[in-house]
């Protein structure tokens, strides 16, 4: 050793014979930052982590020896960049997105399937009992239906008028426009309410799924005691199959999340919560993914399609292969 | 006049972060530090986020209109849905591929980390993004819909705000709900930067002709400060003056001398130290310091500031008089 170096004082030497390892990694993290780790070389992501494992043992001995502030601040620095680029995500978007499809998404619906029985059975005792009300007083109708959504339909129309409703083709509201307008529409709101509320101790998903029920129930009656029950049923079916299940869907994504809030178990409320997120975050995404497909069957297949048999071959076609999909894939993988 | 030792109250400890900071133990099991992103900092990474997906949708739809691809209710129709349907997979998809960062928080030098000292997961990722629309696009839309003849509903609304700005107030991490739904938090960061290491620098001009020890310090002489005051001297010989004018200089002089002043008096340095030293007598004096207080360290023997010596003093007399 020369003279120079001898005469270092002992956290100067560490320094010093550590420098250049230091300065490679700072070089190594810019790079990996900018242009990501795919695209270096193996030898450099080799020193990458290599040299980060060294930086955060050089950190730790620092942190015992040296009182070189300077120096105890760069190498804090540095070990969290190299860390961070180190620990980066390394999944591509492709992948991500099937497995979405293929693995996680079917998953976690079979995994929730009391959950969505619970939803479907709400919103099928809200619209048996709207059927009932109505058969005994029509009021209840009003009581029930929001007005914005009635749309002039009520137990004071025409037949005439219901059925031009029904089949009707008017060029004004059909394509992008229409899929847009029907997307932000009452059931999308209805959805996105049903799941976030569902926090709030279950309640607030029931009853708003109830509720949606009881407009669906009074809704049918109406056609139904006109004597439209079968278009009603297949102007309803070509989206509704879709869109009513997108809220099935998220009522148990909600319900999963007031359940963990109510019934922790063992963990606290929040570490519960944040297990159950994992698969109700997926259930809101199926939601979602069956929100915008309804929006695009309603604004263009339902105007494009008149014929009462297609209406109804669609929609329960499209109903059947949501089904398939949850409970056929990704069968493979959970052995 | 400035005399970077003393402080006020004995046991109060020196603050070096001013940031509210945080402590993340990867899986090396080397603690890291970093310093928690602020509300104000989030804030302006958010307005830039929506600013570039507003930008772009309405880019879009020029681009069509021009082309005329779609008009009138349908240009409107597009552009609703590139704000609504794209915002939550833009930040998704760049916080995944650029490891939580977001354009805007690119800008600002924030950075997504896991609580947990992991990587990201998609899913965290998807979570506090989703969350994004309850916690920062809702209040963001209700603030245009307040309005003095719907009271309740206004009320509703600005509790919604008020509760969404609190929550990241309240907690050390600054997380939004989110963030603590995924397990994630905001930082700062962190910049390298090597700063030249003063014990090794070489000293500044004439003495390299003379012997190397100029000034010499006796063990006893180097037992009165701890790490707080030598970092302290490390920050004062650290800075230098920006602009070179005459009278920063001196004042720069009159700082050393007066530092200078106390440290003999403390250490009962007797030789005077001529004013052409002063930089040079400080150096020698922080390289002398430091080799003694990192020696002791090795020992055992940490010492924070310059009251090291008296607790323990005060307990010996406490278990002598019991």
């Amino acid at each position: 050793m020369s003279d120079a170096s001898t005469d270092l004082i002992r956290s100067a030497r560490f320094r010093a014979e550590r420098e250049q390892g230091w300065r490679r990694l700072e070089n190594l993290v810019a790079r990996a930052e900018s242009q990501g780790l795919r695209r270096m070389s193996f030898e450099d992501v080799r020193d990458l982590s290599a040299l980060y494992r060294q930086a955060t043992t050089s950190l730790s001995i620092a942190r015992e020896i040296s009182l070189d502030r300077g120096l105890l601040r760069y190498l804090e620095a540095l070990t969290a960049r190299a860390y961070l680029s180190v620990y980066a995500p390394q999944e591509r978007l492709g992948s991500l997105v099937s497995r979405f499809f293929t693995h996680s998404a079917p998953l976690a619906m079979r995994r929730s399937w009391p959950y969505l029985l619970l939803g479907l059975l709400c919103m099928f005792l809200g619209g048996l009992v709207g059927y009932l009300l109505y058969f005994e007083d029509q009021d209840w109708y009003r009581v029930f239906m929001p007005g914005s959504l009635a749309g002039g339909r009520g137990p004071g129309a025409s037949t005439e008028y219901l059925r031009s409703v029904i089949y009707d083709d008017d060029p004004e509201v059909r394509g992008l426009g229409a899929f847009a307008t029907y997307l932000f529409s009452h059931n999308t709101r209805i959805a996105i309410f049903v799941f976030g509320l569902g926090v709030f101790l279950v309640a607030p998903a029931v009853l708003l799924t109830f509720y949606n029920g009881l407009i669906l129930g009074v809704f049918v009656a109406l056609h139904v005691d006109r004597g439209l029950g079968w278009d009603i049923f297949g102007w309803l079916s070509i989206h509704g199959v879709t869109e009513l299940g997108a809220i099935c869907v998220a009522c148990a994504g909600g319900i999963k999340l007031g359940m963990a809030v109510l019934f922790p178990g063992q963990k606290t409320r929040r570490a519960a919560l944040r297990d159950v997120s994992r698969d109700a975050v997926k259930l809101a995404l199926v939601a979602a993914l069956m929100l915008v497909a309804a929006a695009l069957l309603e604004g263009f297949g339902r105007q494009l399609v008149q014929d009462l048999n297609t209406r109804l071959a669609i929609g329960w076609g499209v109903g059947c292969l949501w089904v398939i999909w949850w409970t056929a894939a990704g069968l493979r993988a959970r052995r | 006049m400035i005399w970077p030792f003393r402080r006020k109250g004995k046991k109060k400890k020196p603050k070096p972060h001013r940031m509210p900071h945080d402590t993340l133990v990867p899986p090396e099991g080397v603690p890291l530090h970093f310093d928690v992103a602020g509300v104000g900092a989030r804030i302006g990474a958010q307005m830039v986020d929506i600013l570039i997906t507003v930008l772009f949708a309405v880019a879009v739809v020029i681009v069509m209109s021009e082309l005329n691809l779609a008009r009138g209710q349908t240009l409107t129709a597009i552009f609703m849905m590139l704000f609504f349907l794209g915002r939550i997979p833009y930040y998704v998809i760049t916080e995944l591929l650029w490891n939580g960062q977001t354009l805007g928080k690119r800008m600002l030098k924030l950075k997504v980390v896991s609580a947990d000292g992991r990587s990201l997961t998609a899913q965290s990722l998807v979570v506090r993004n989703l969350m994004k629309e309850a916690e920062v696009f809702l209040p963001g839309t209700l603030i245009f819909t307040l309005d003095a003849e719907d009271l309740v509903a206004s009320l509703i609304a600005f509790v919604w705000i008020i509760a969404t700005l609190a929550v990241p107030l309240l907690n050390k991490r600054r997380q939004r709900l989110g963030d603590m739904a995924a397990g994630t938090y905001v930082i700062h960061l962190p910049e390298p930067i090597l700063l030249p290491d003063l014990a090794q620098a070489p000293v500044p001009a004439v003495q390299l002709g003379k012997k190397a020890e100029e000034f010499t310090f006796l063990p006893h002489q180097l037992d009165h400060y701890g790490a707080y005051e030598l970092q302290t001297l490390e920050d004062l010989l650290r800075t230098r003056p920006q602009e070179k004018s005459a009278a920063v200089e001196a004042r720069r002089k009159q700082t050393l001398a007066a530092v200078i002043e106390q440290i003999r008096k403390k250490i009962d340095y007797a030789e005077k130290i001529p004013e052409a030293a002063n930089e040079r007598f400080l150096r020698a004096f922080y390289n002398a310091q430091r080799a003694h207080l990192e020696q002791r360290q090795l020992f055992g023997d940490k010492r924070a500031d310059k009251h090291h010596g008296r607790e323990e003093d005060d307990e010996e007399t406490g278990a002598k008089t019991q």
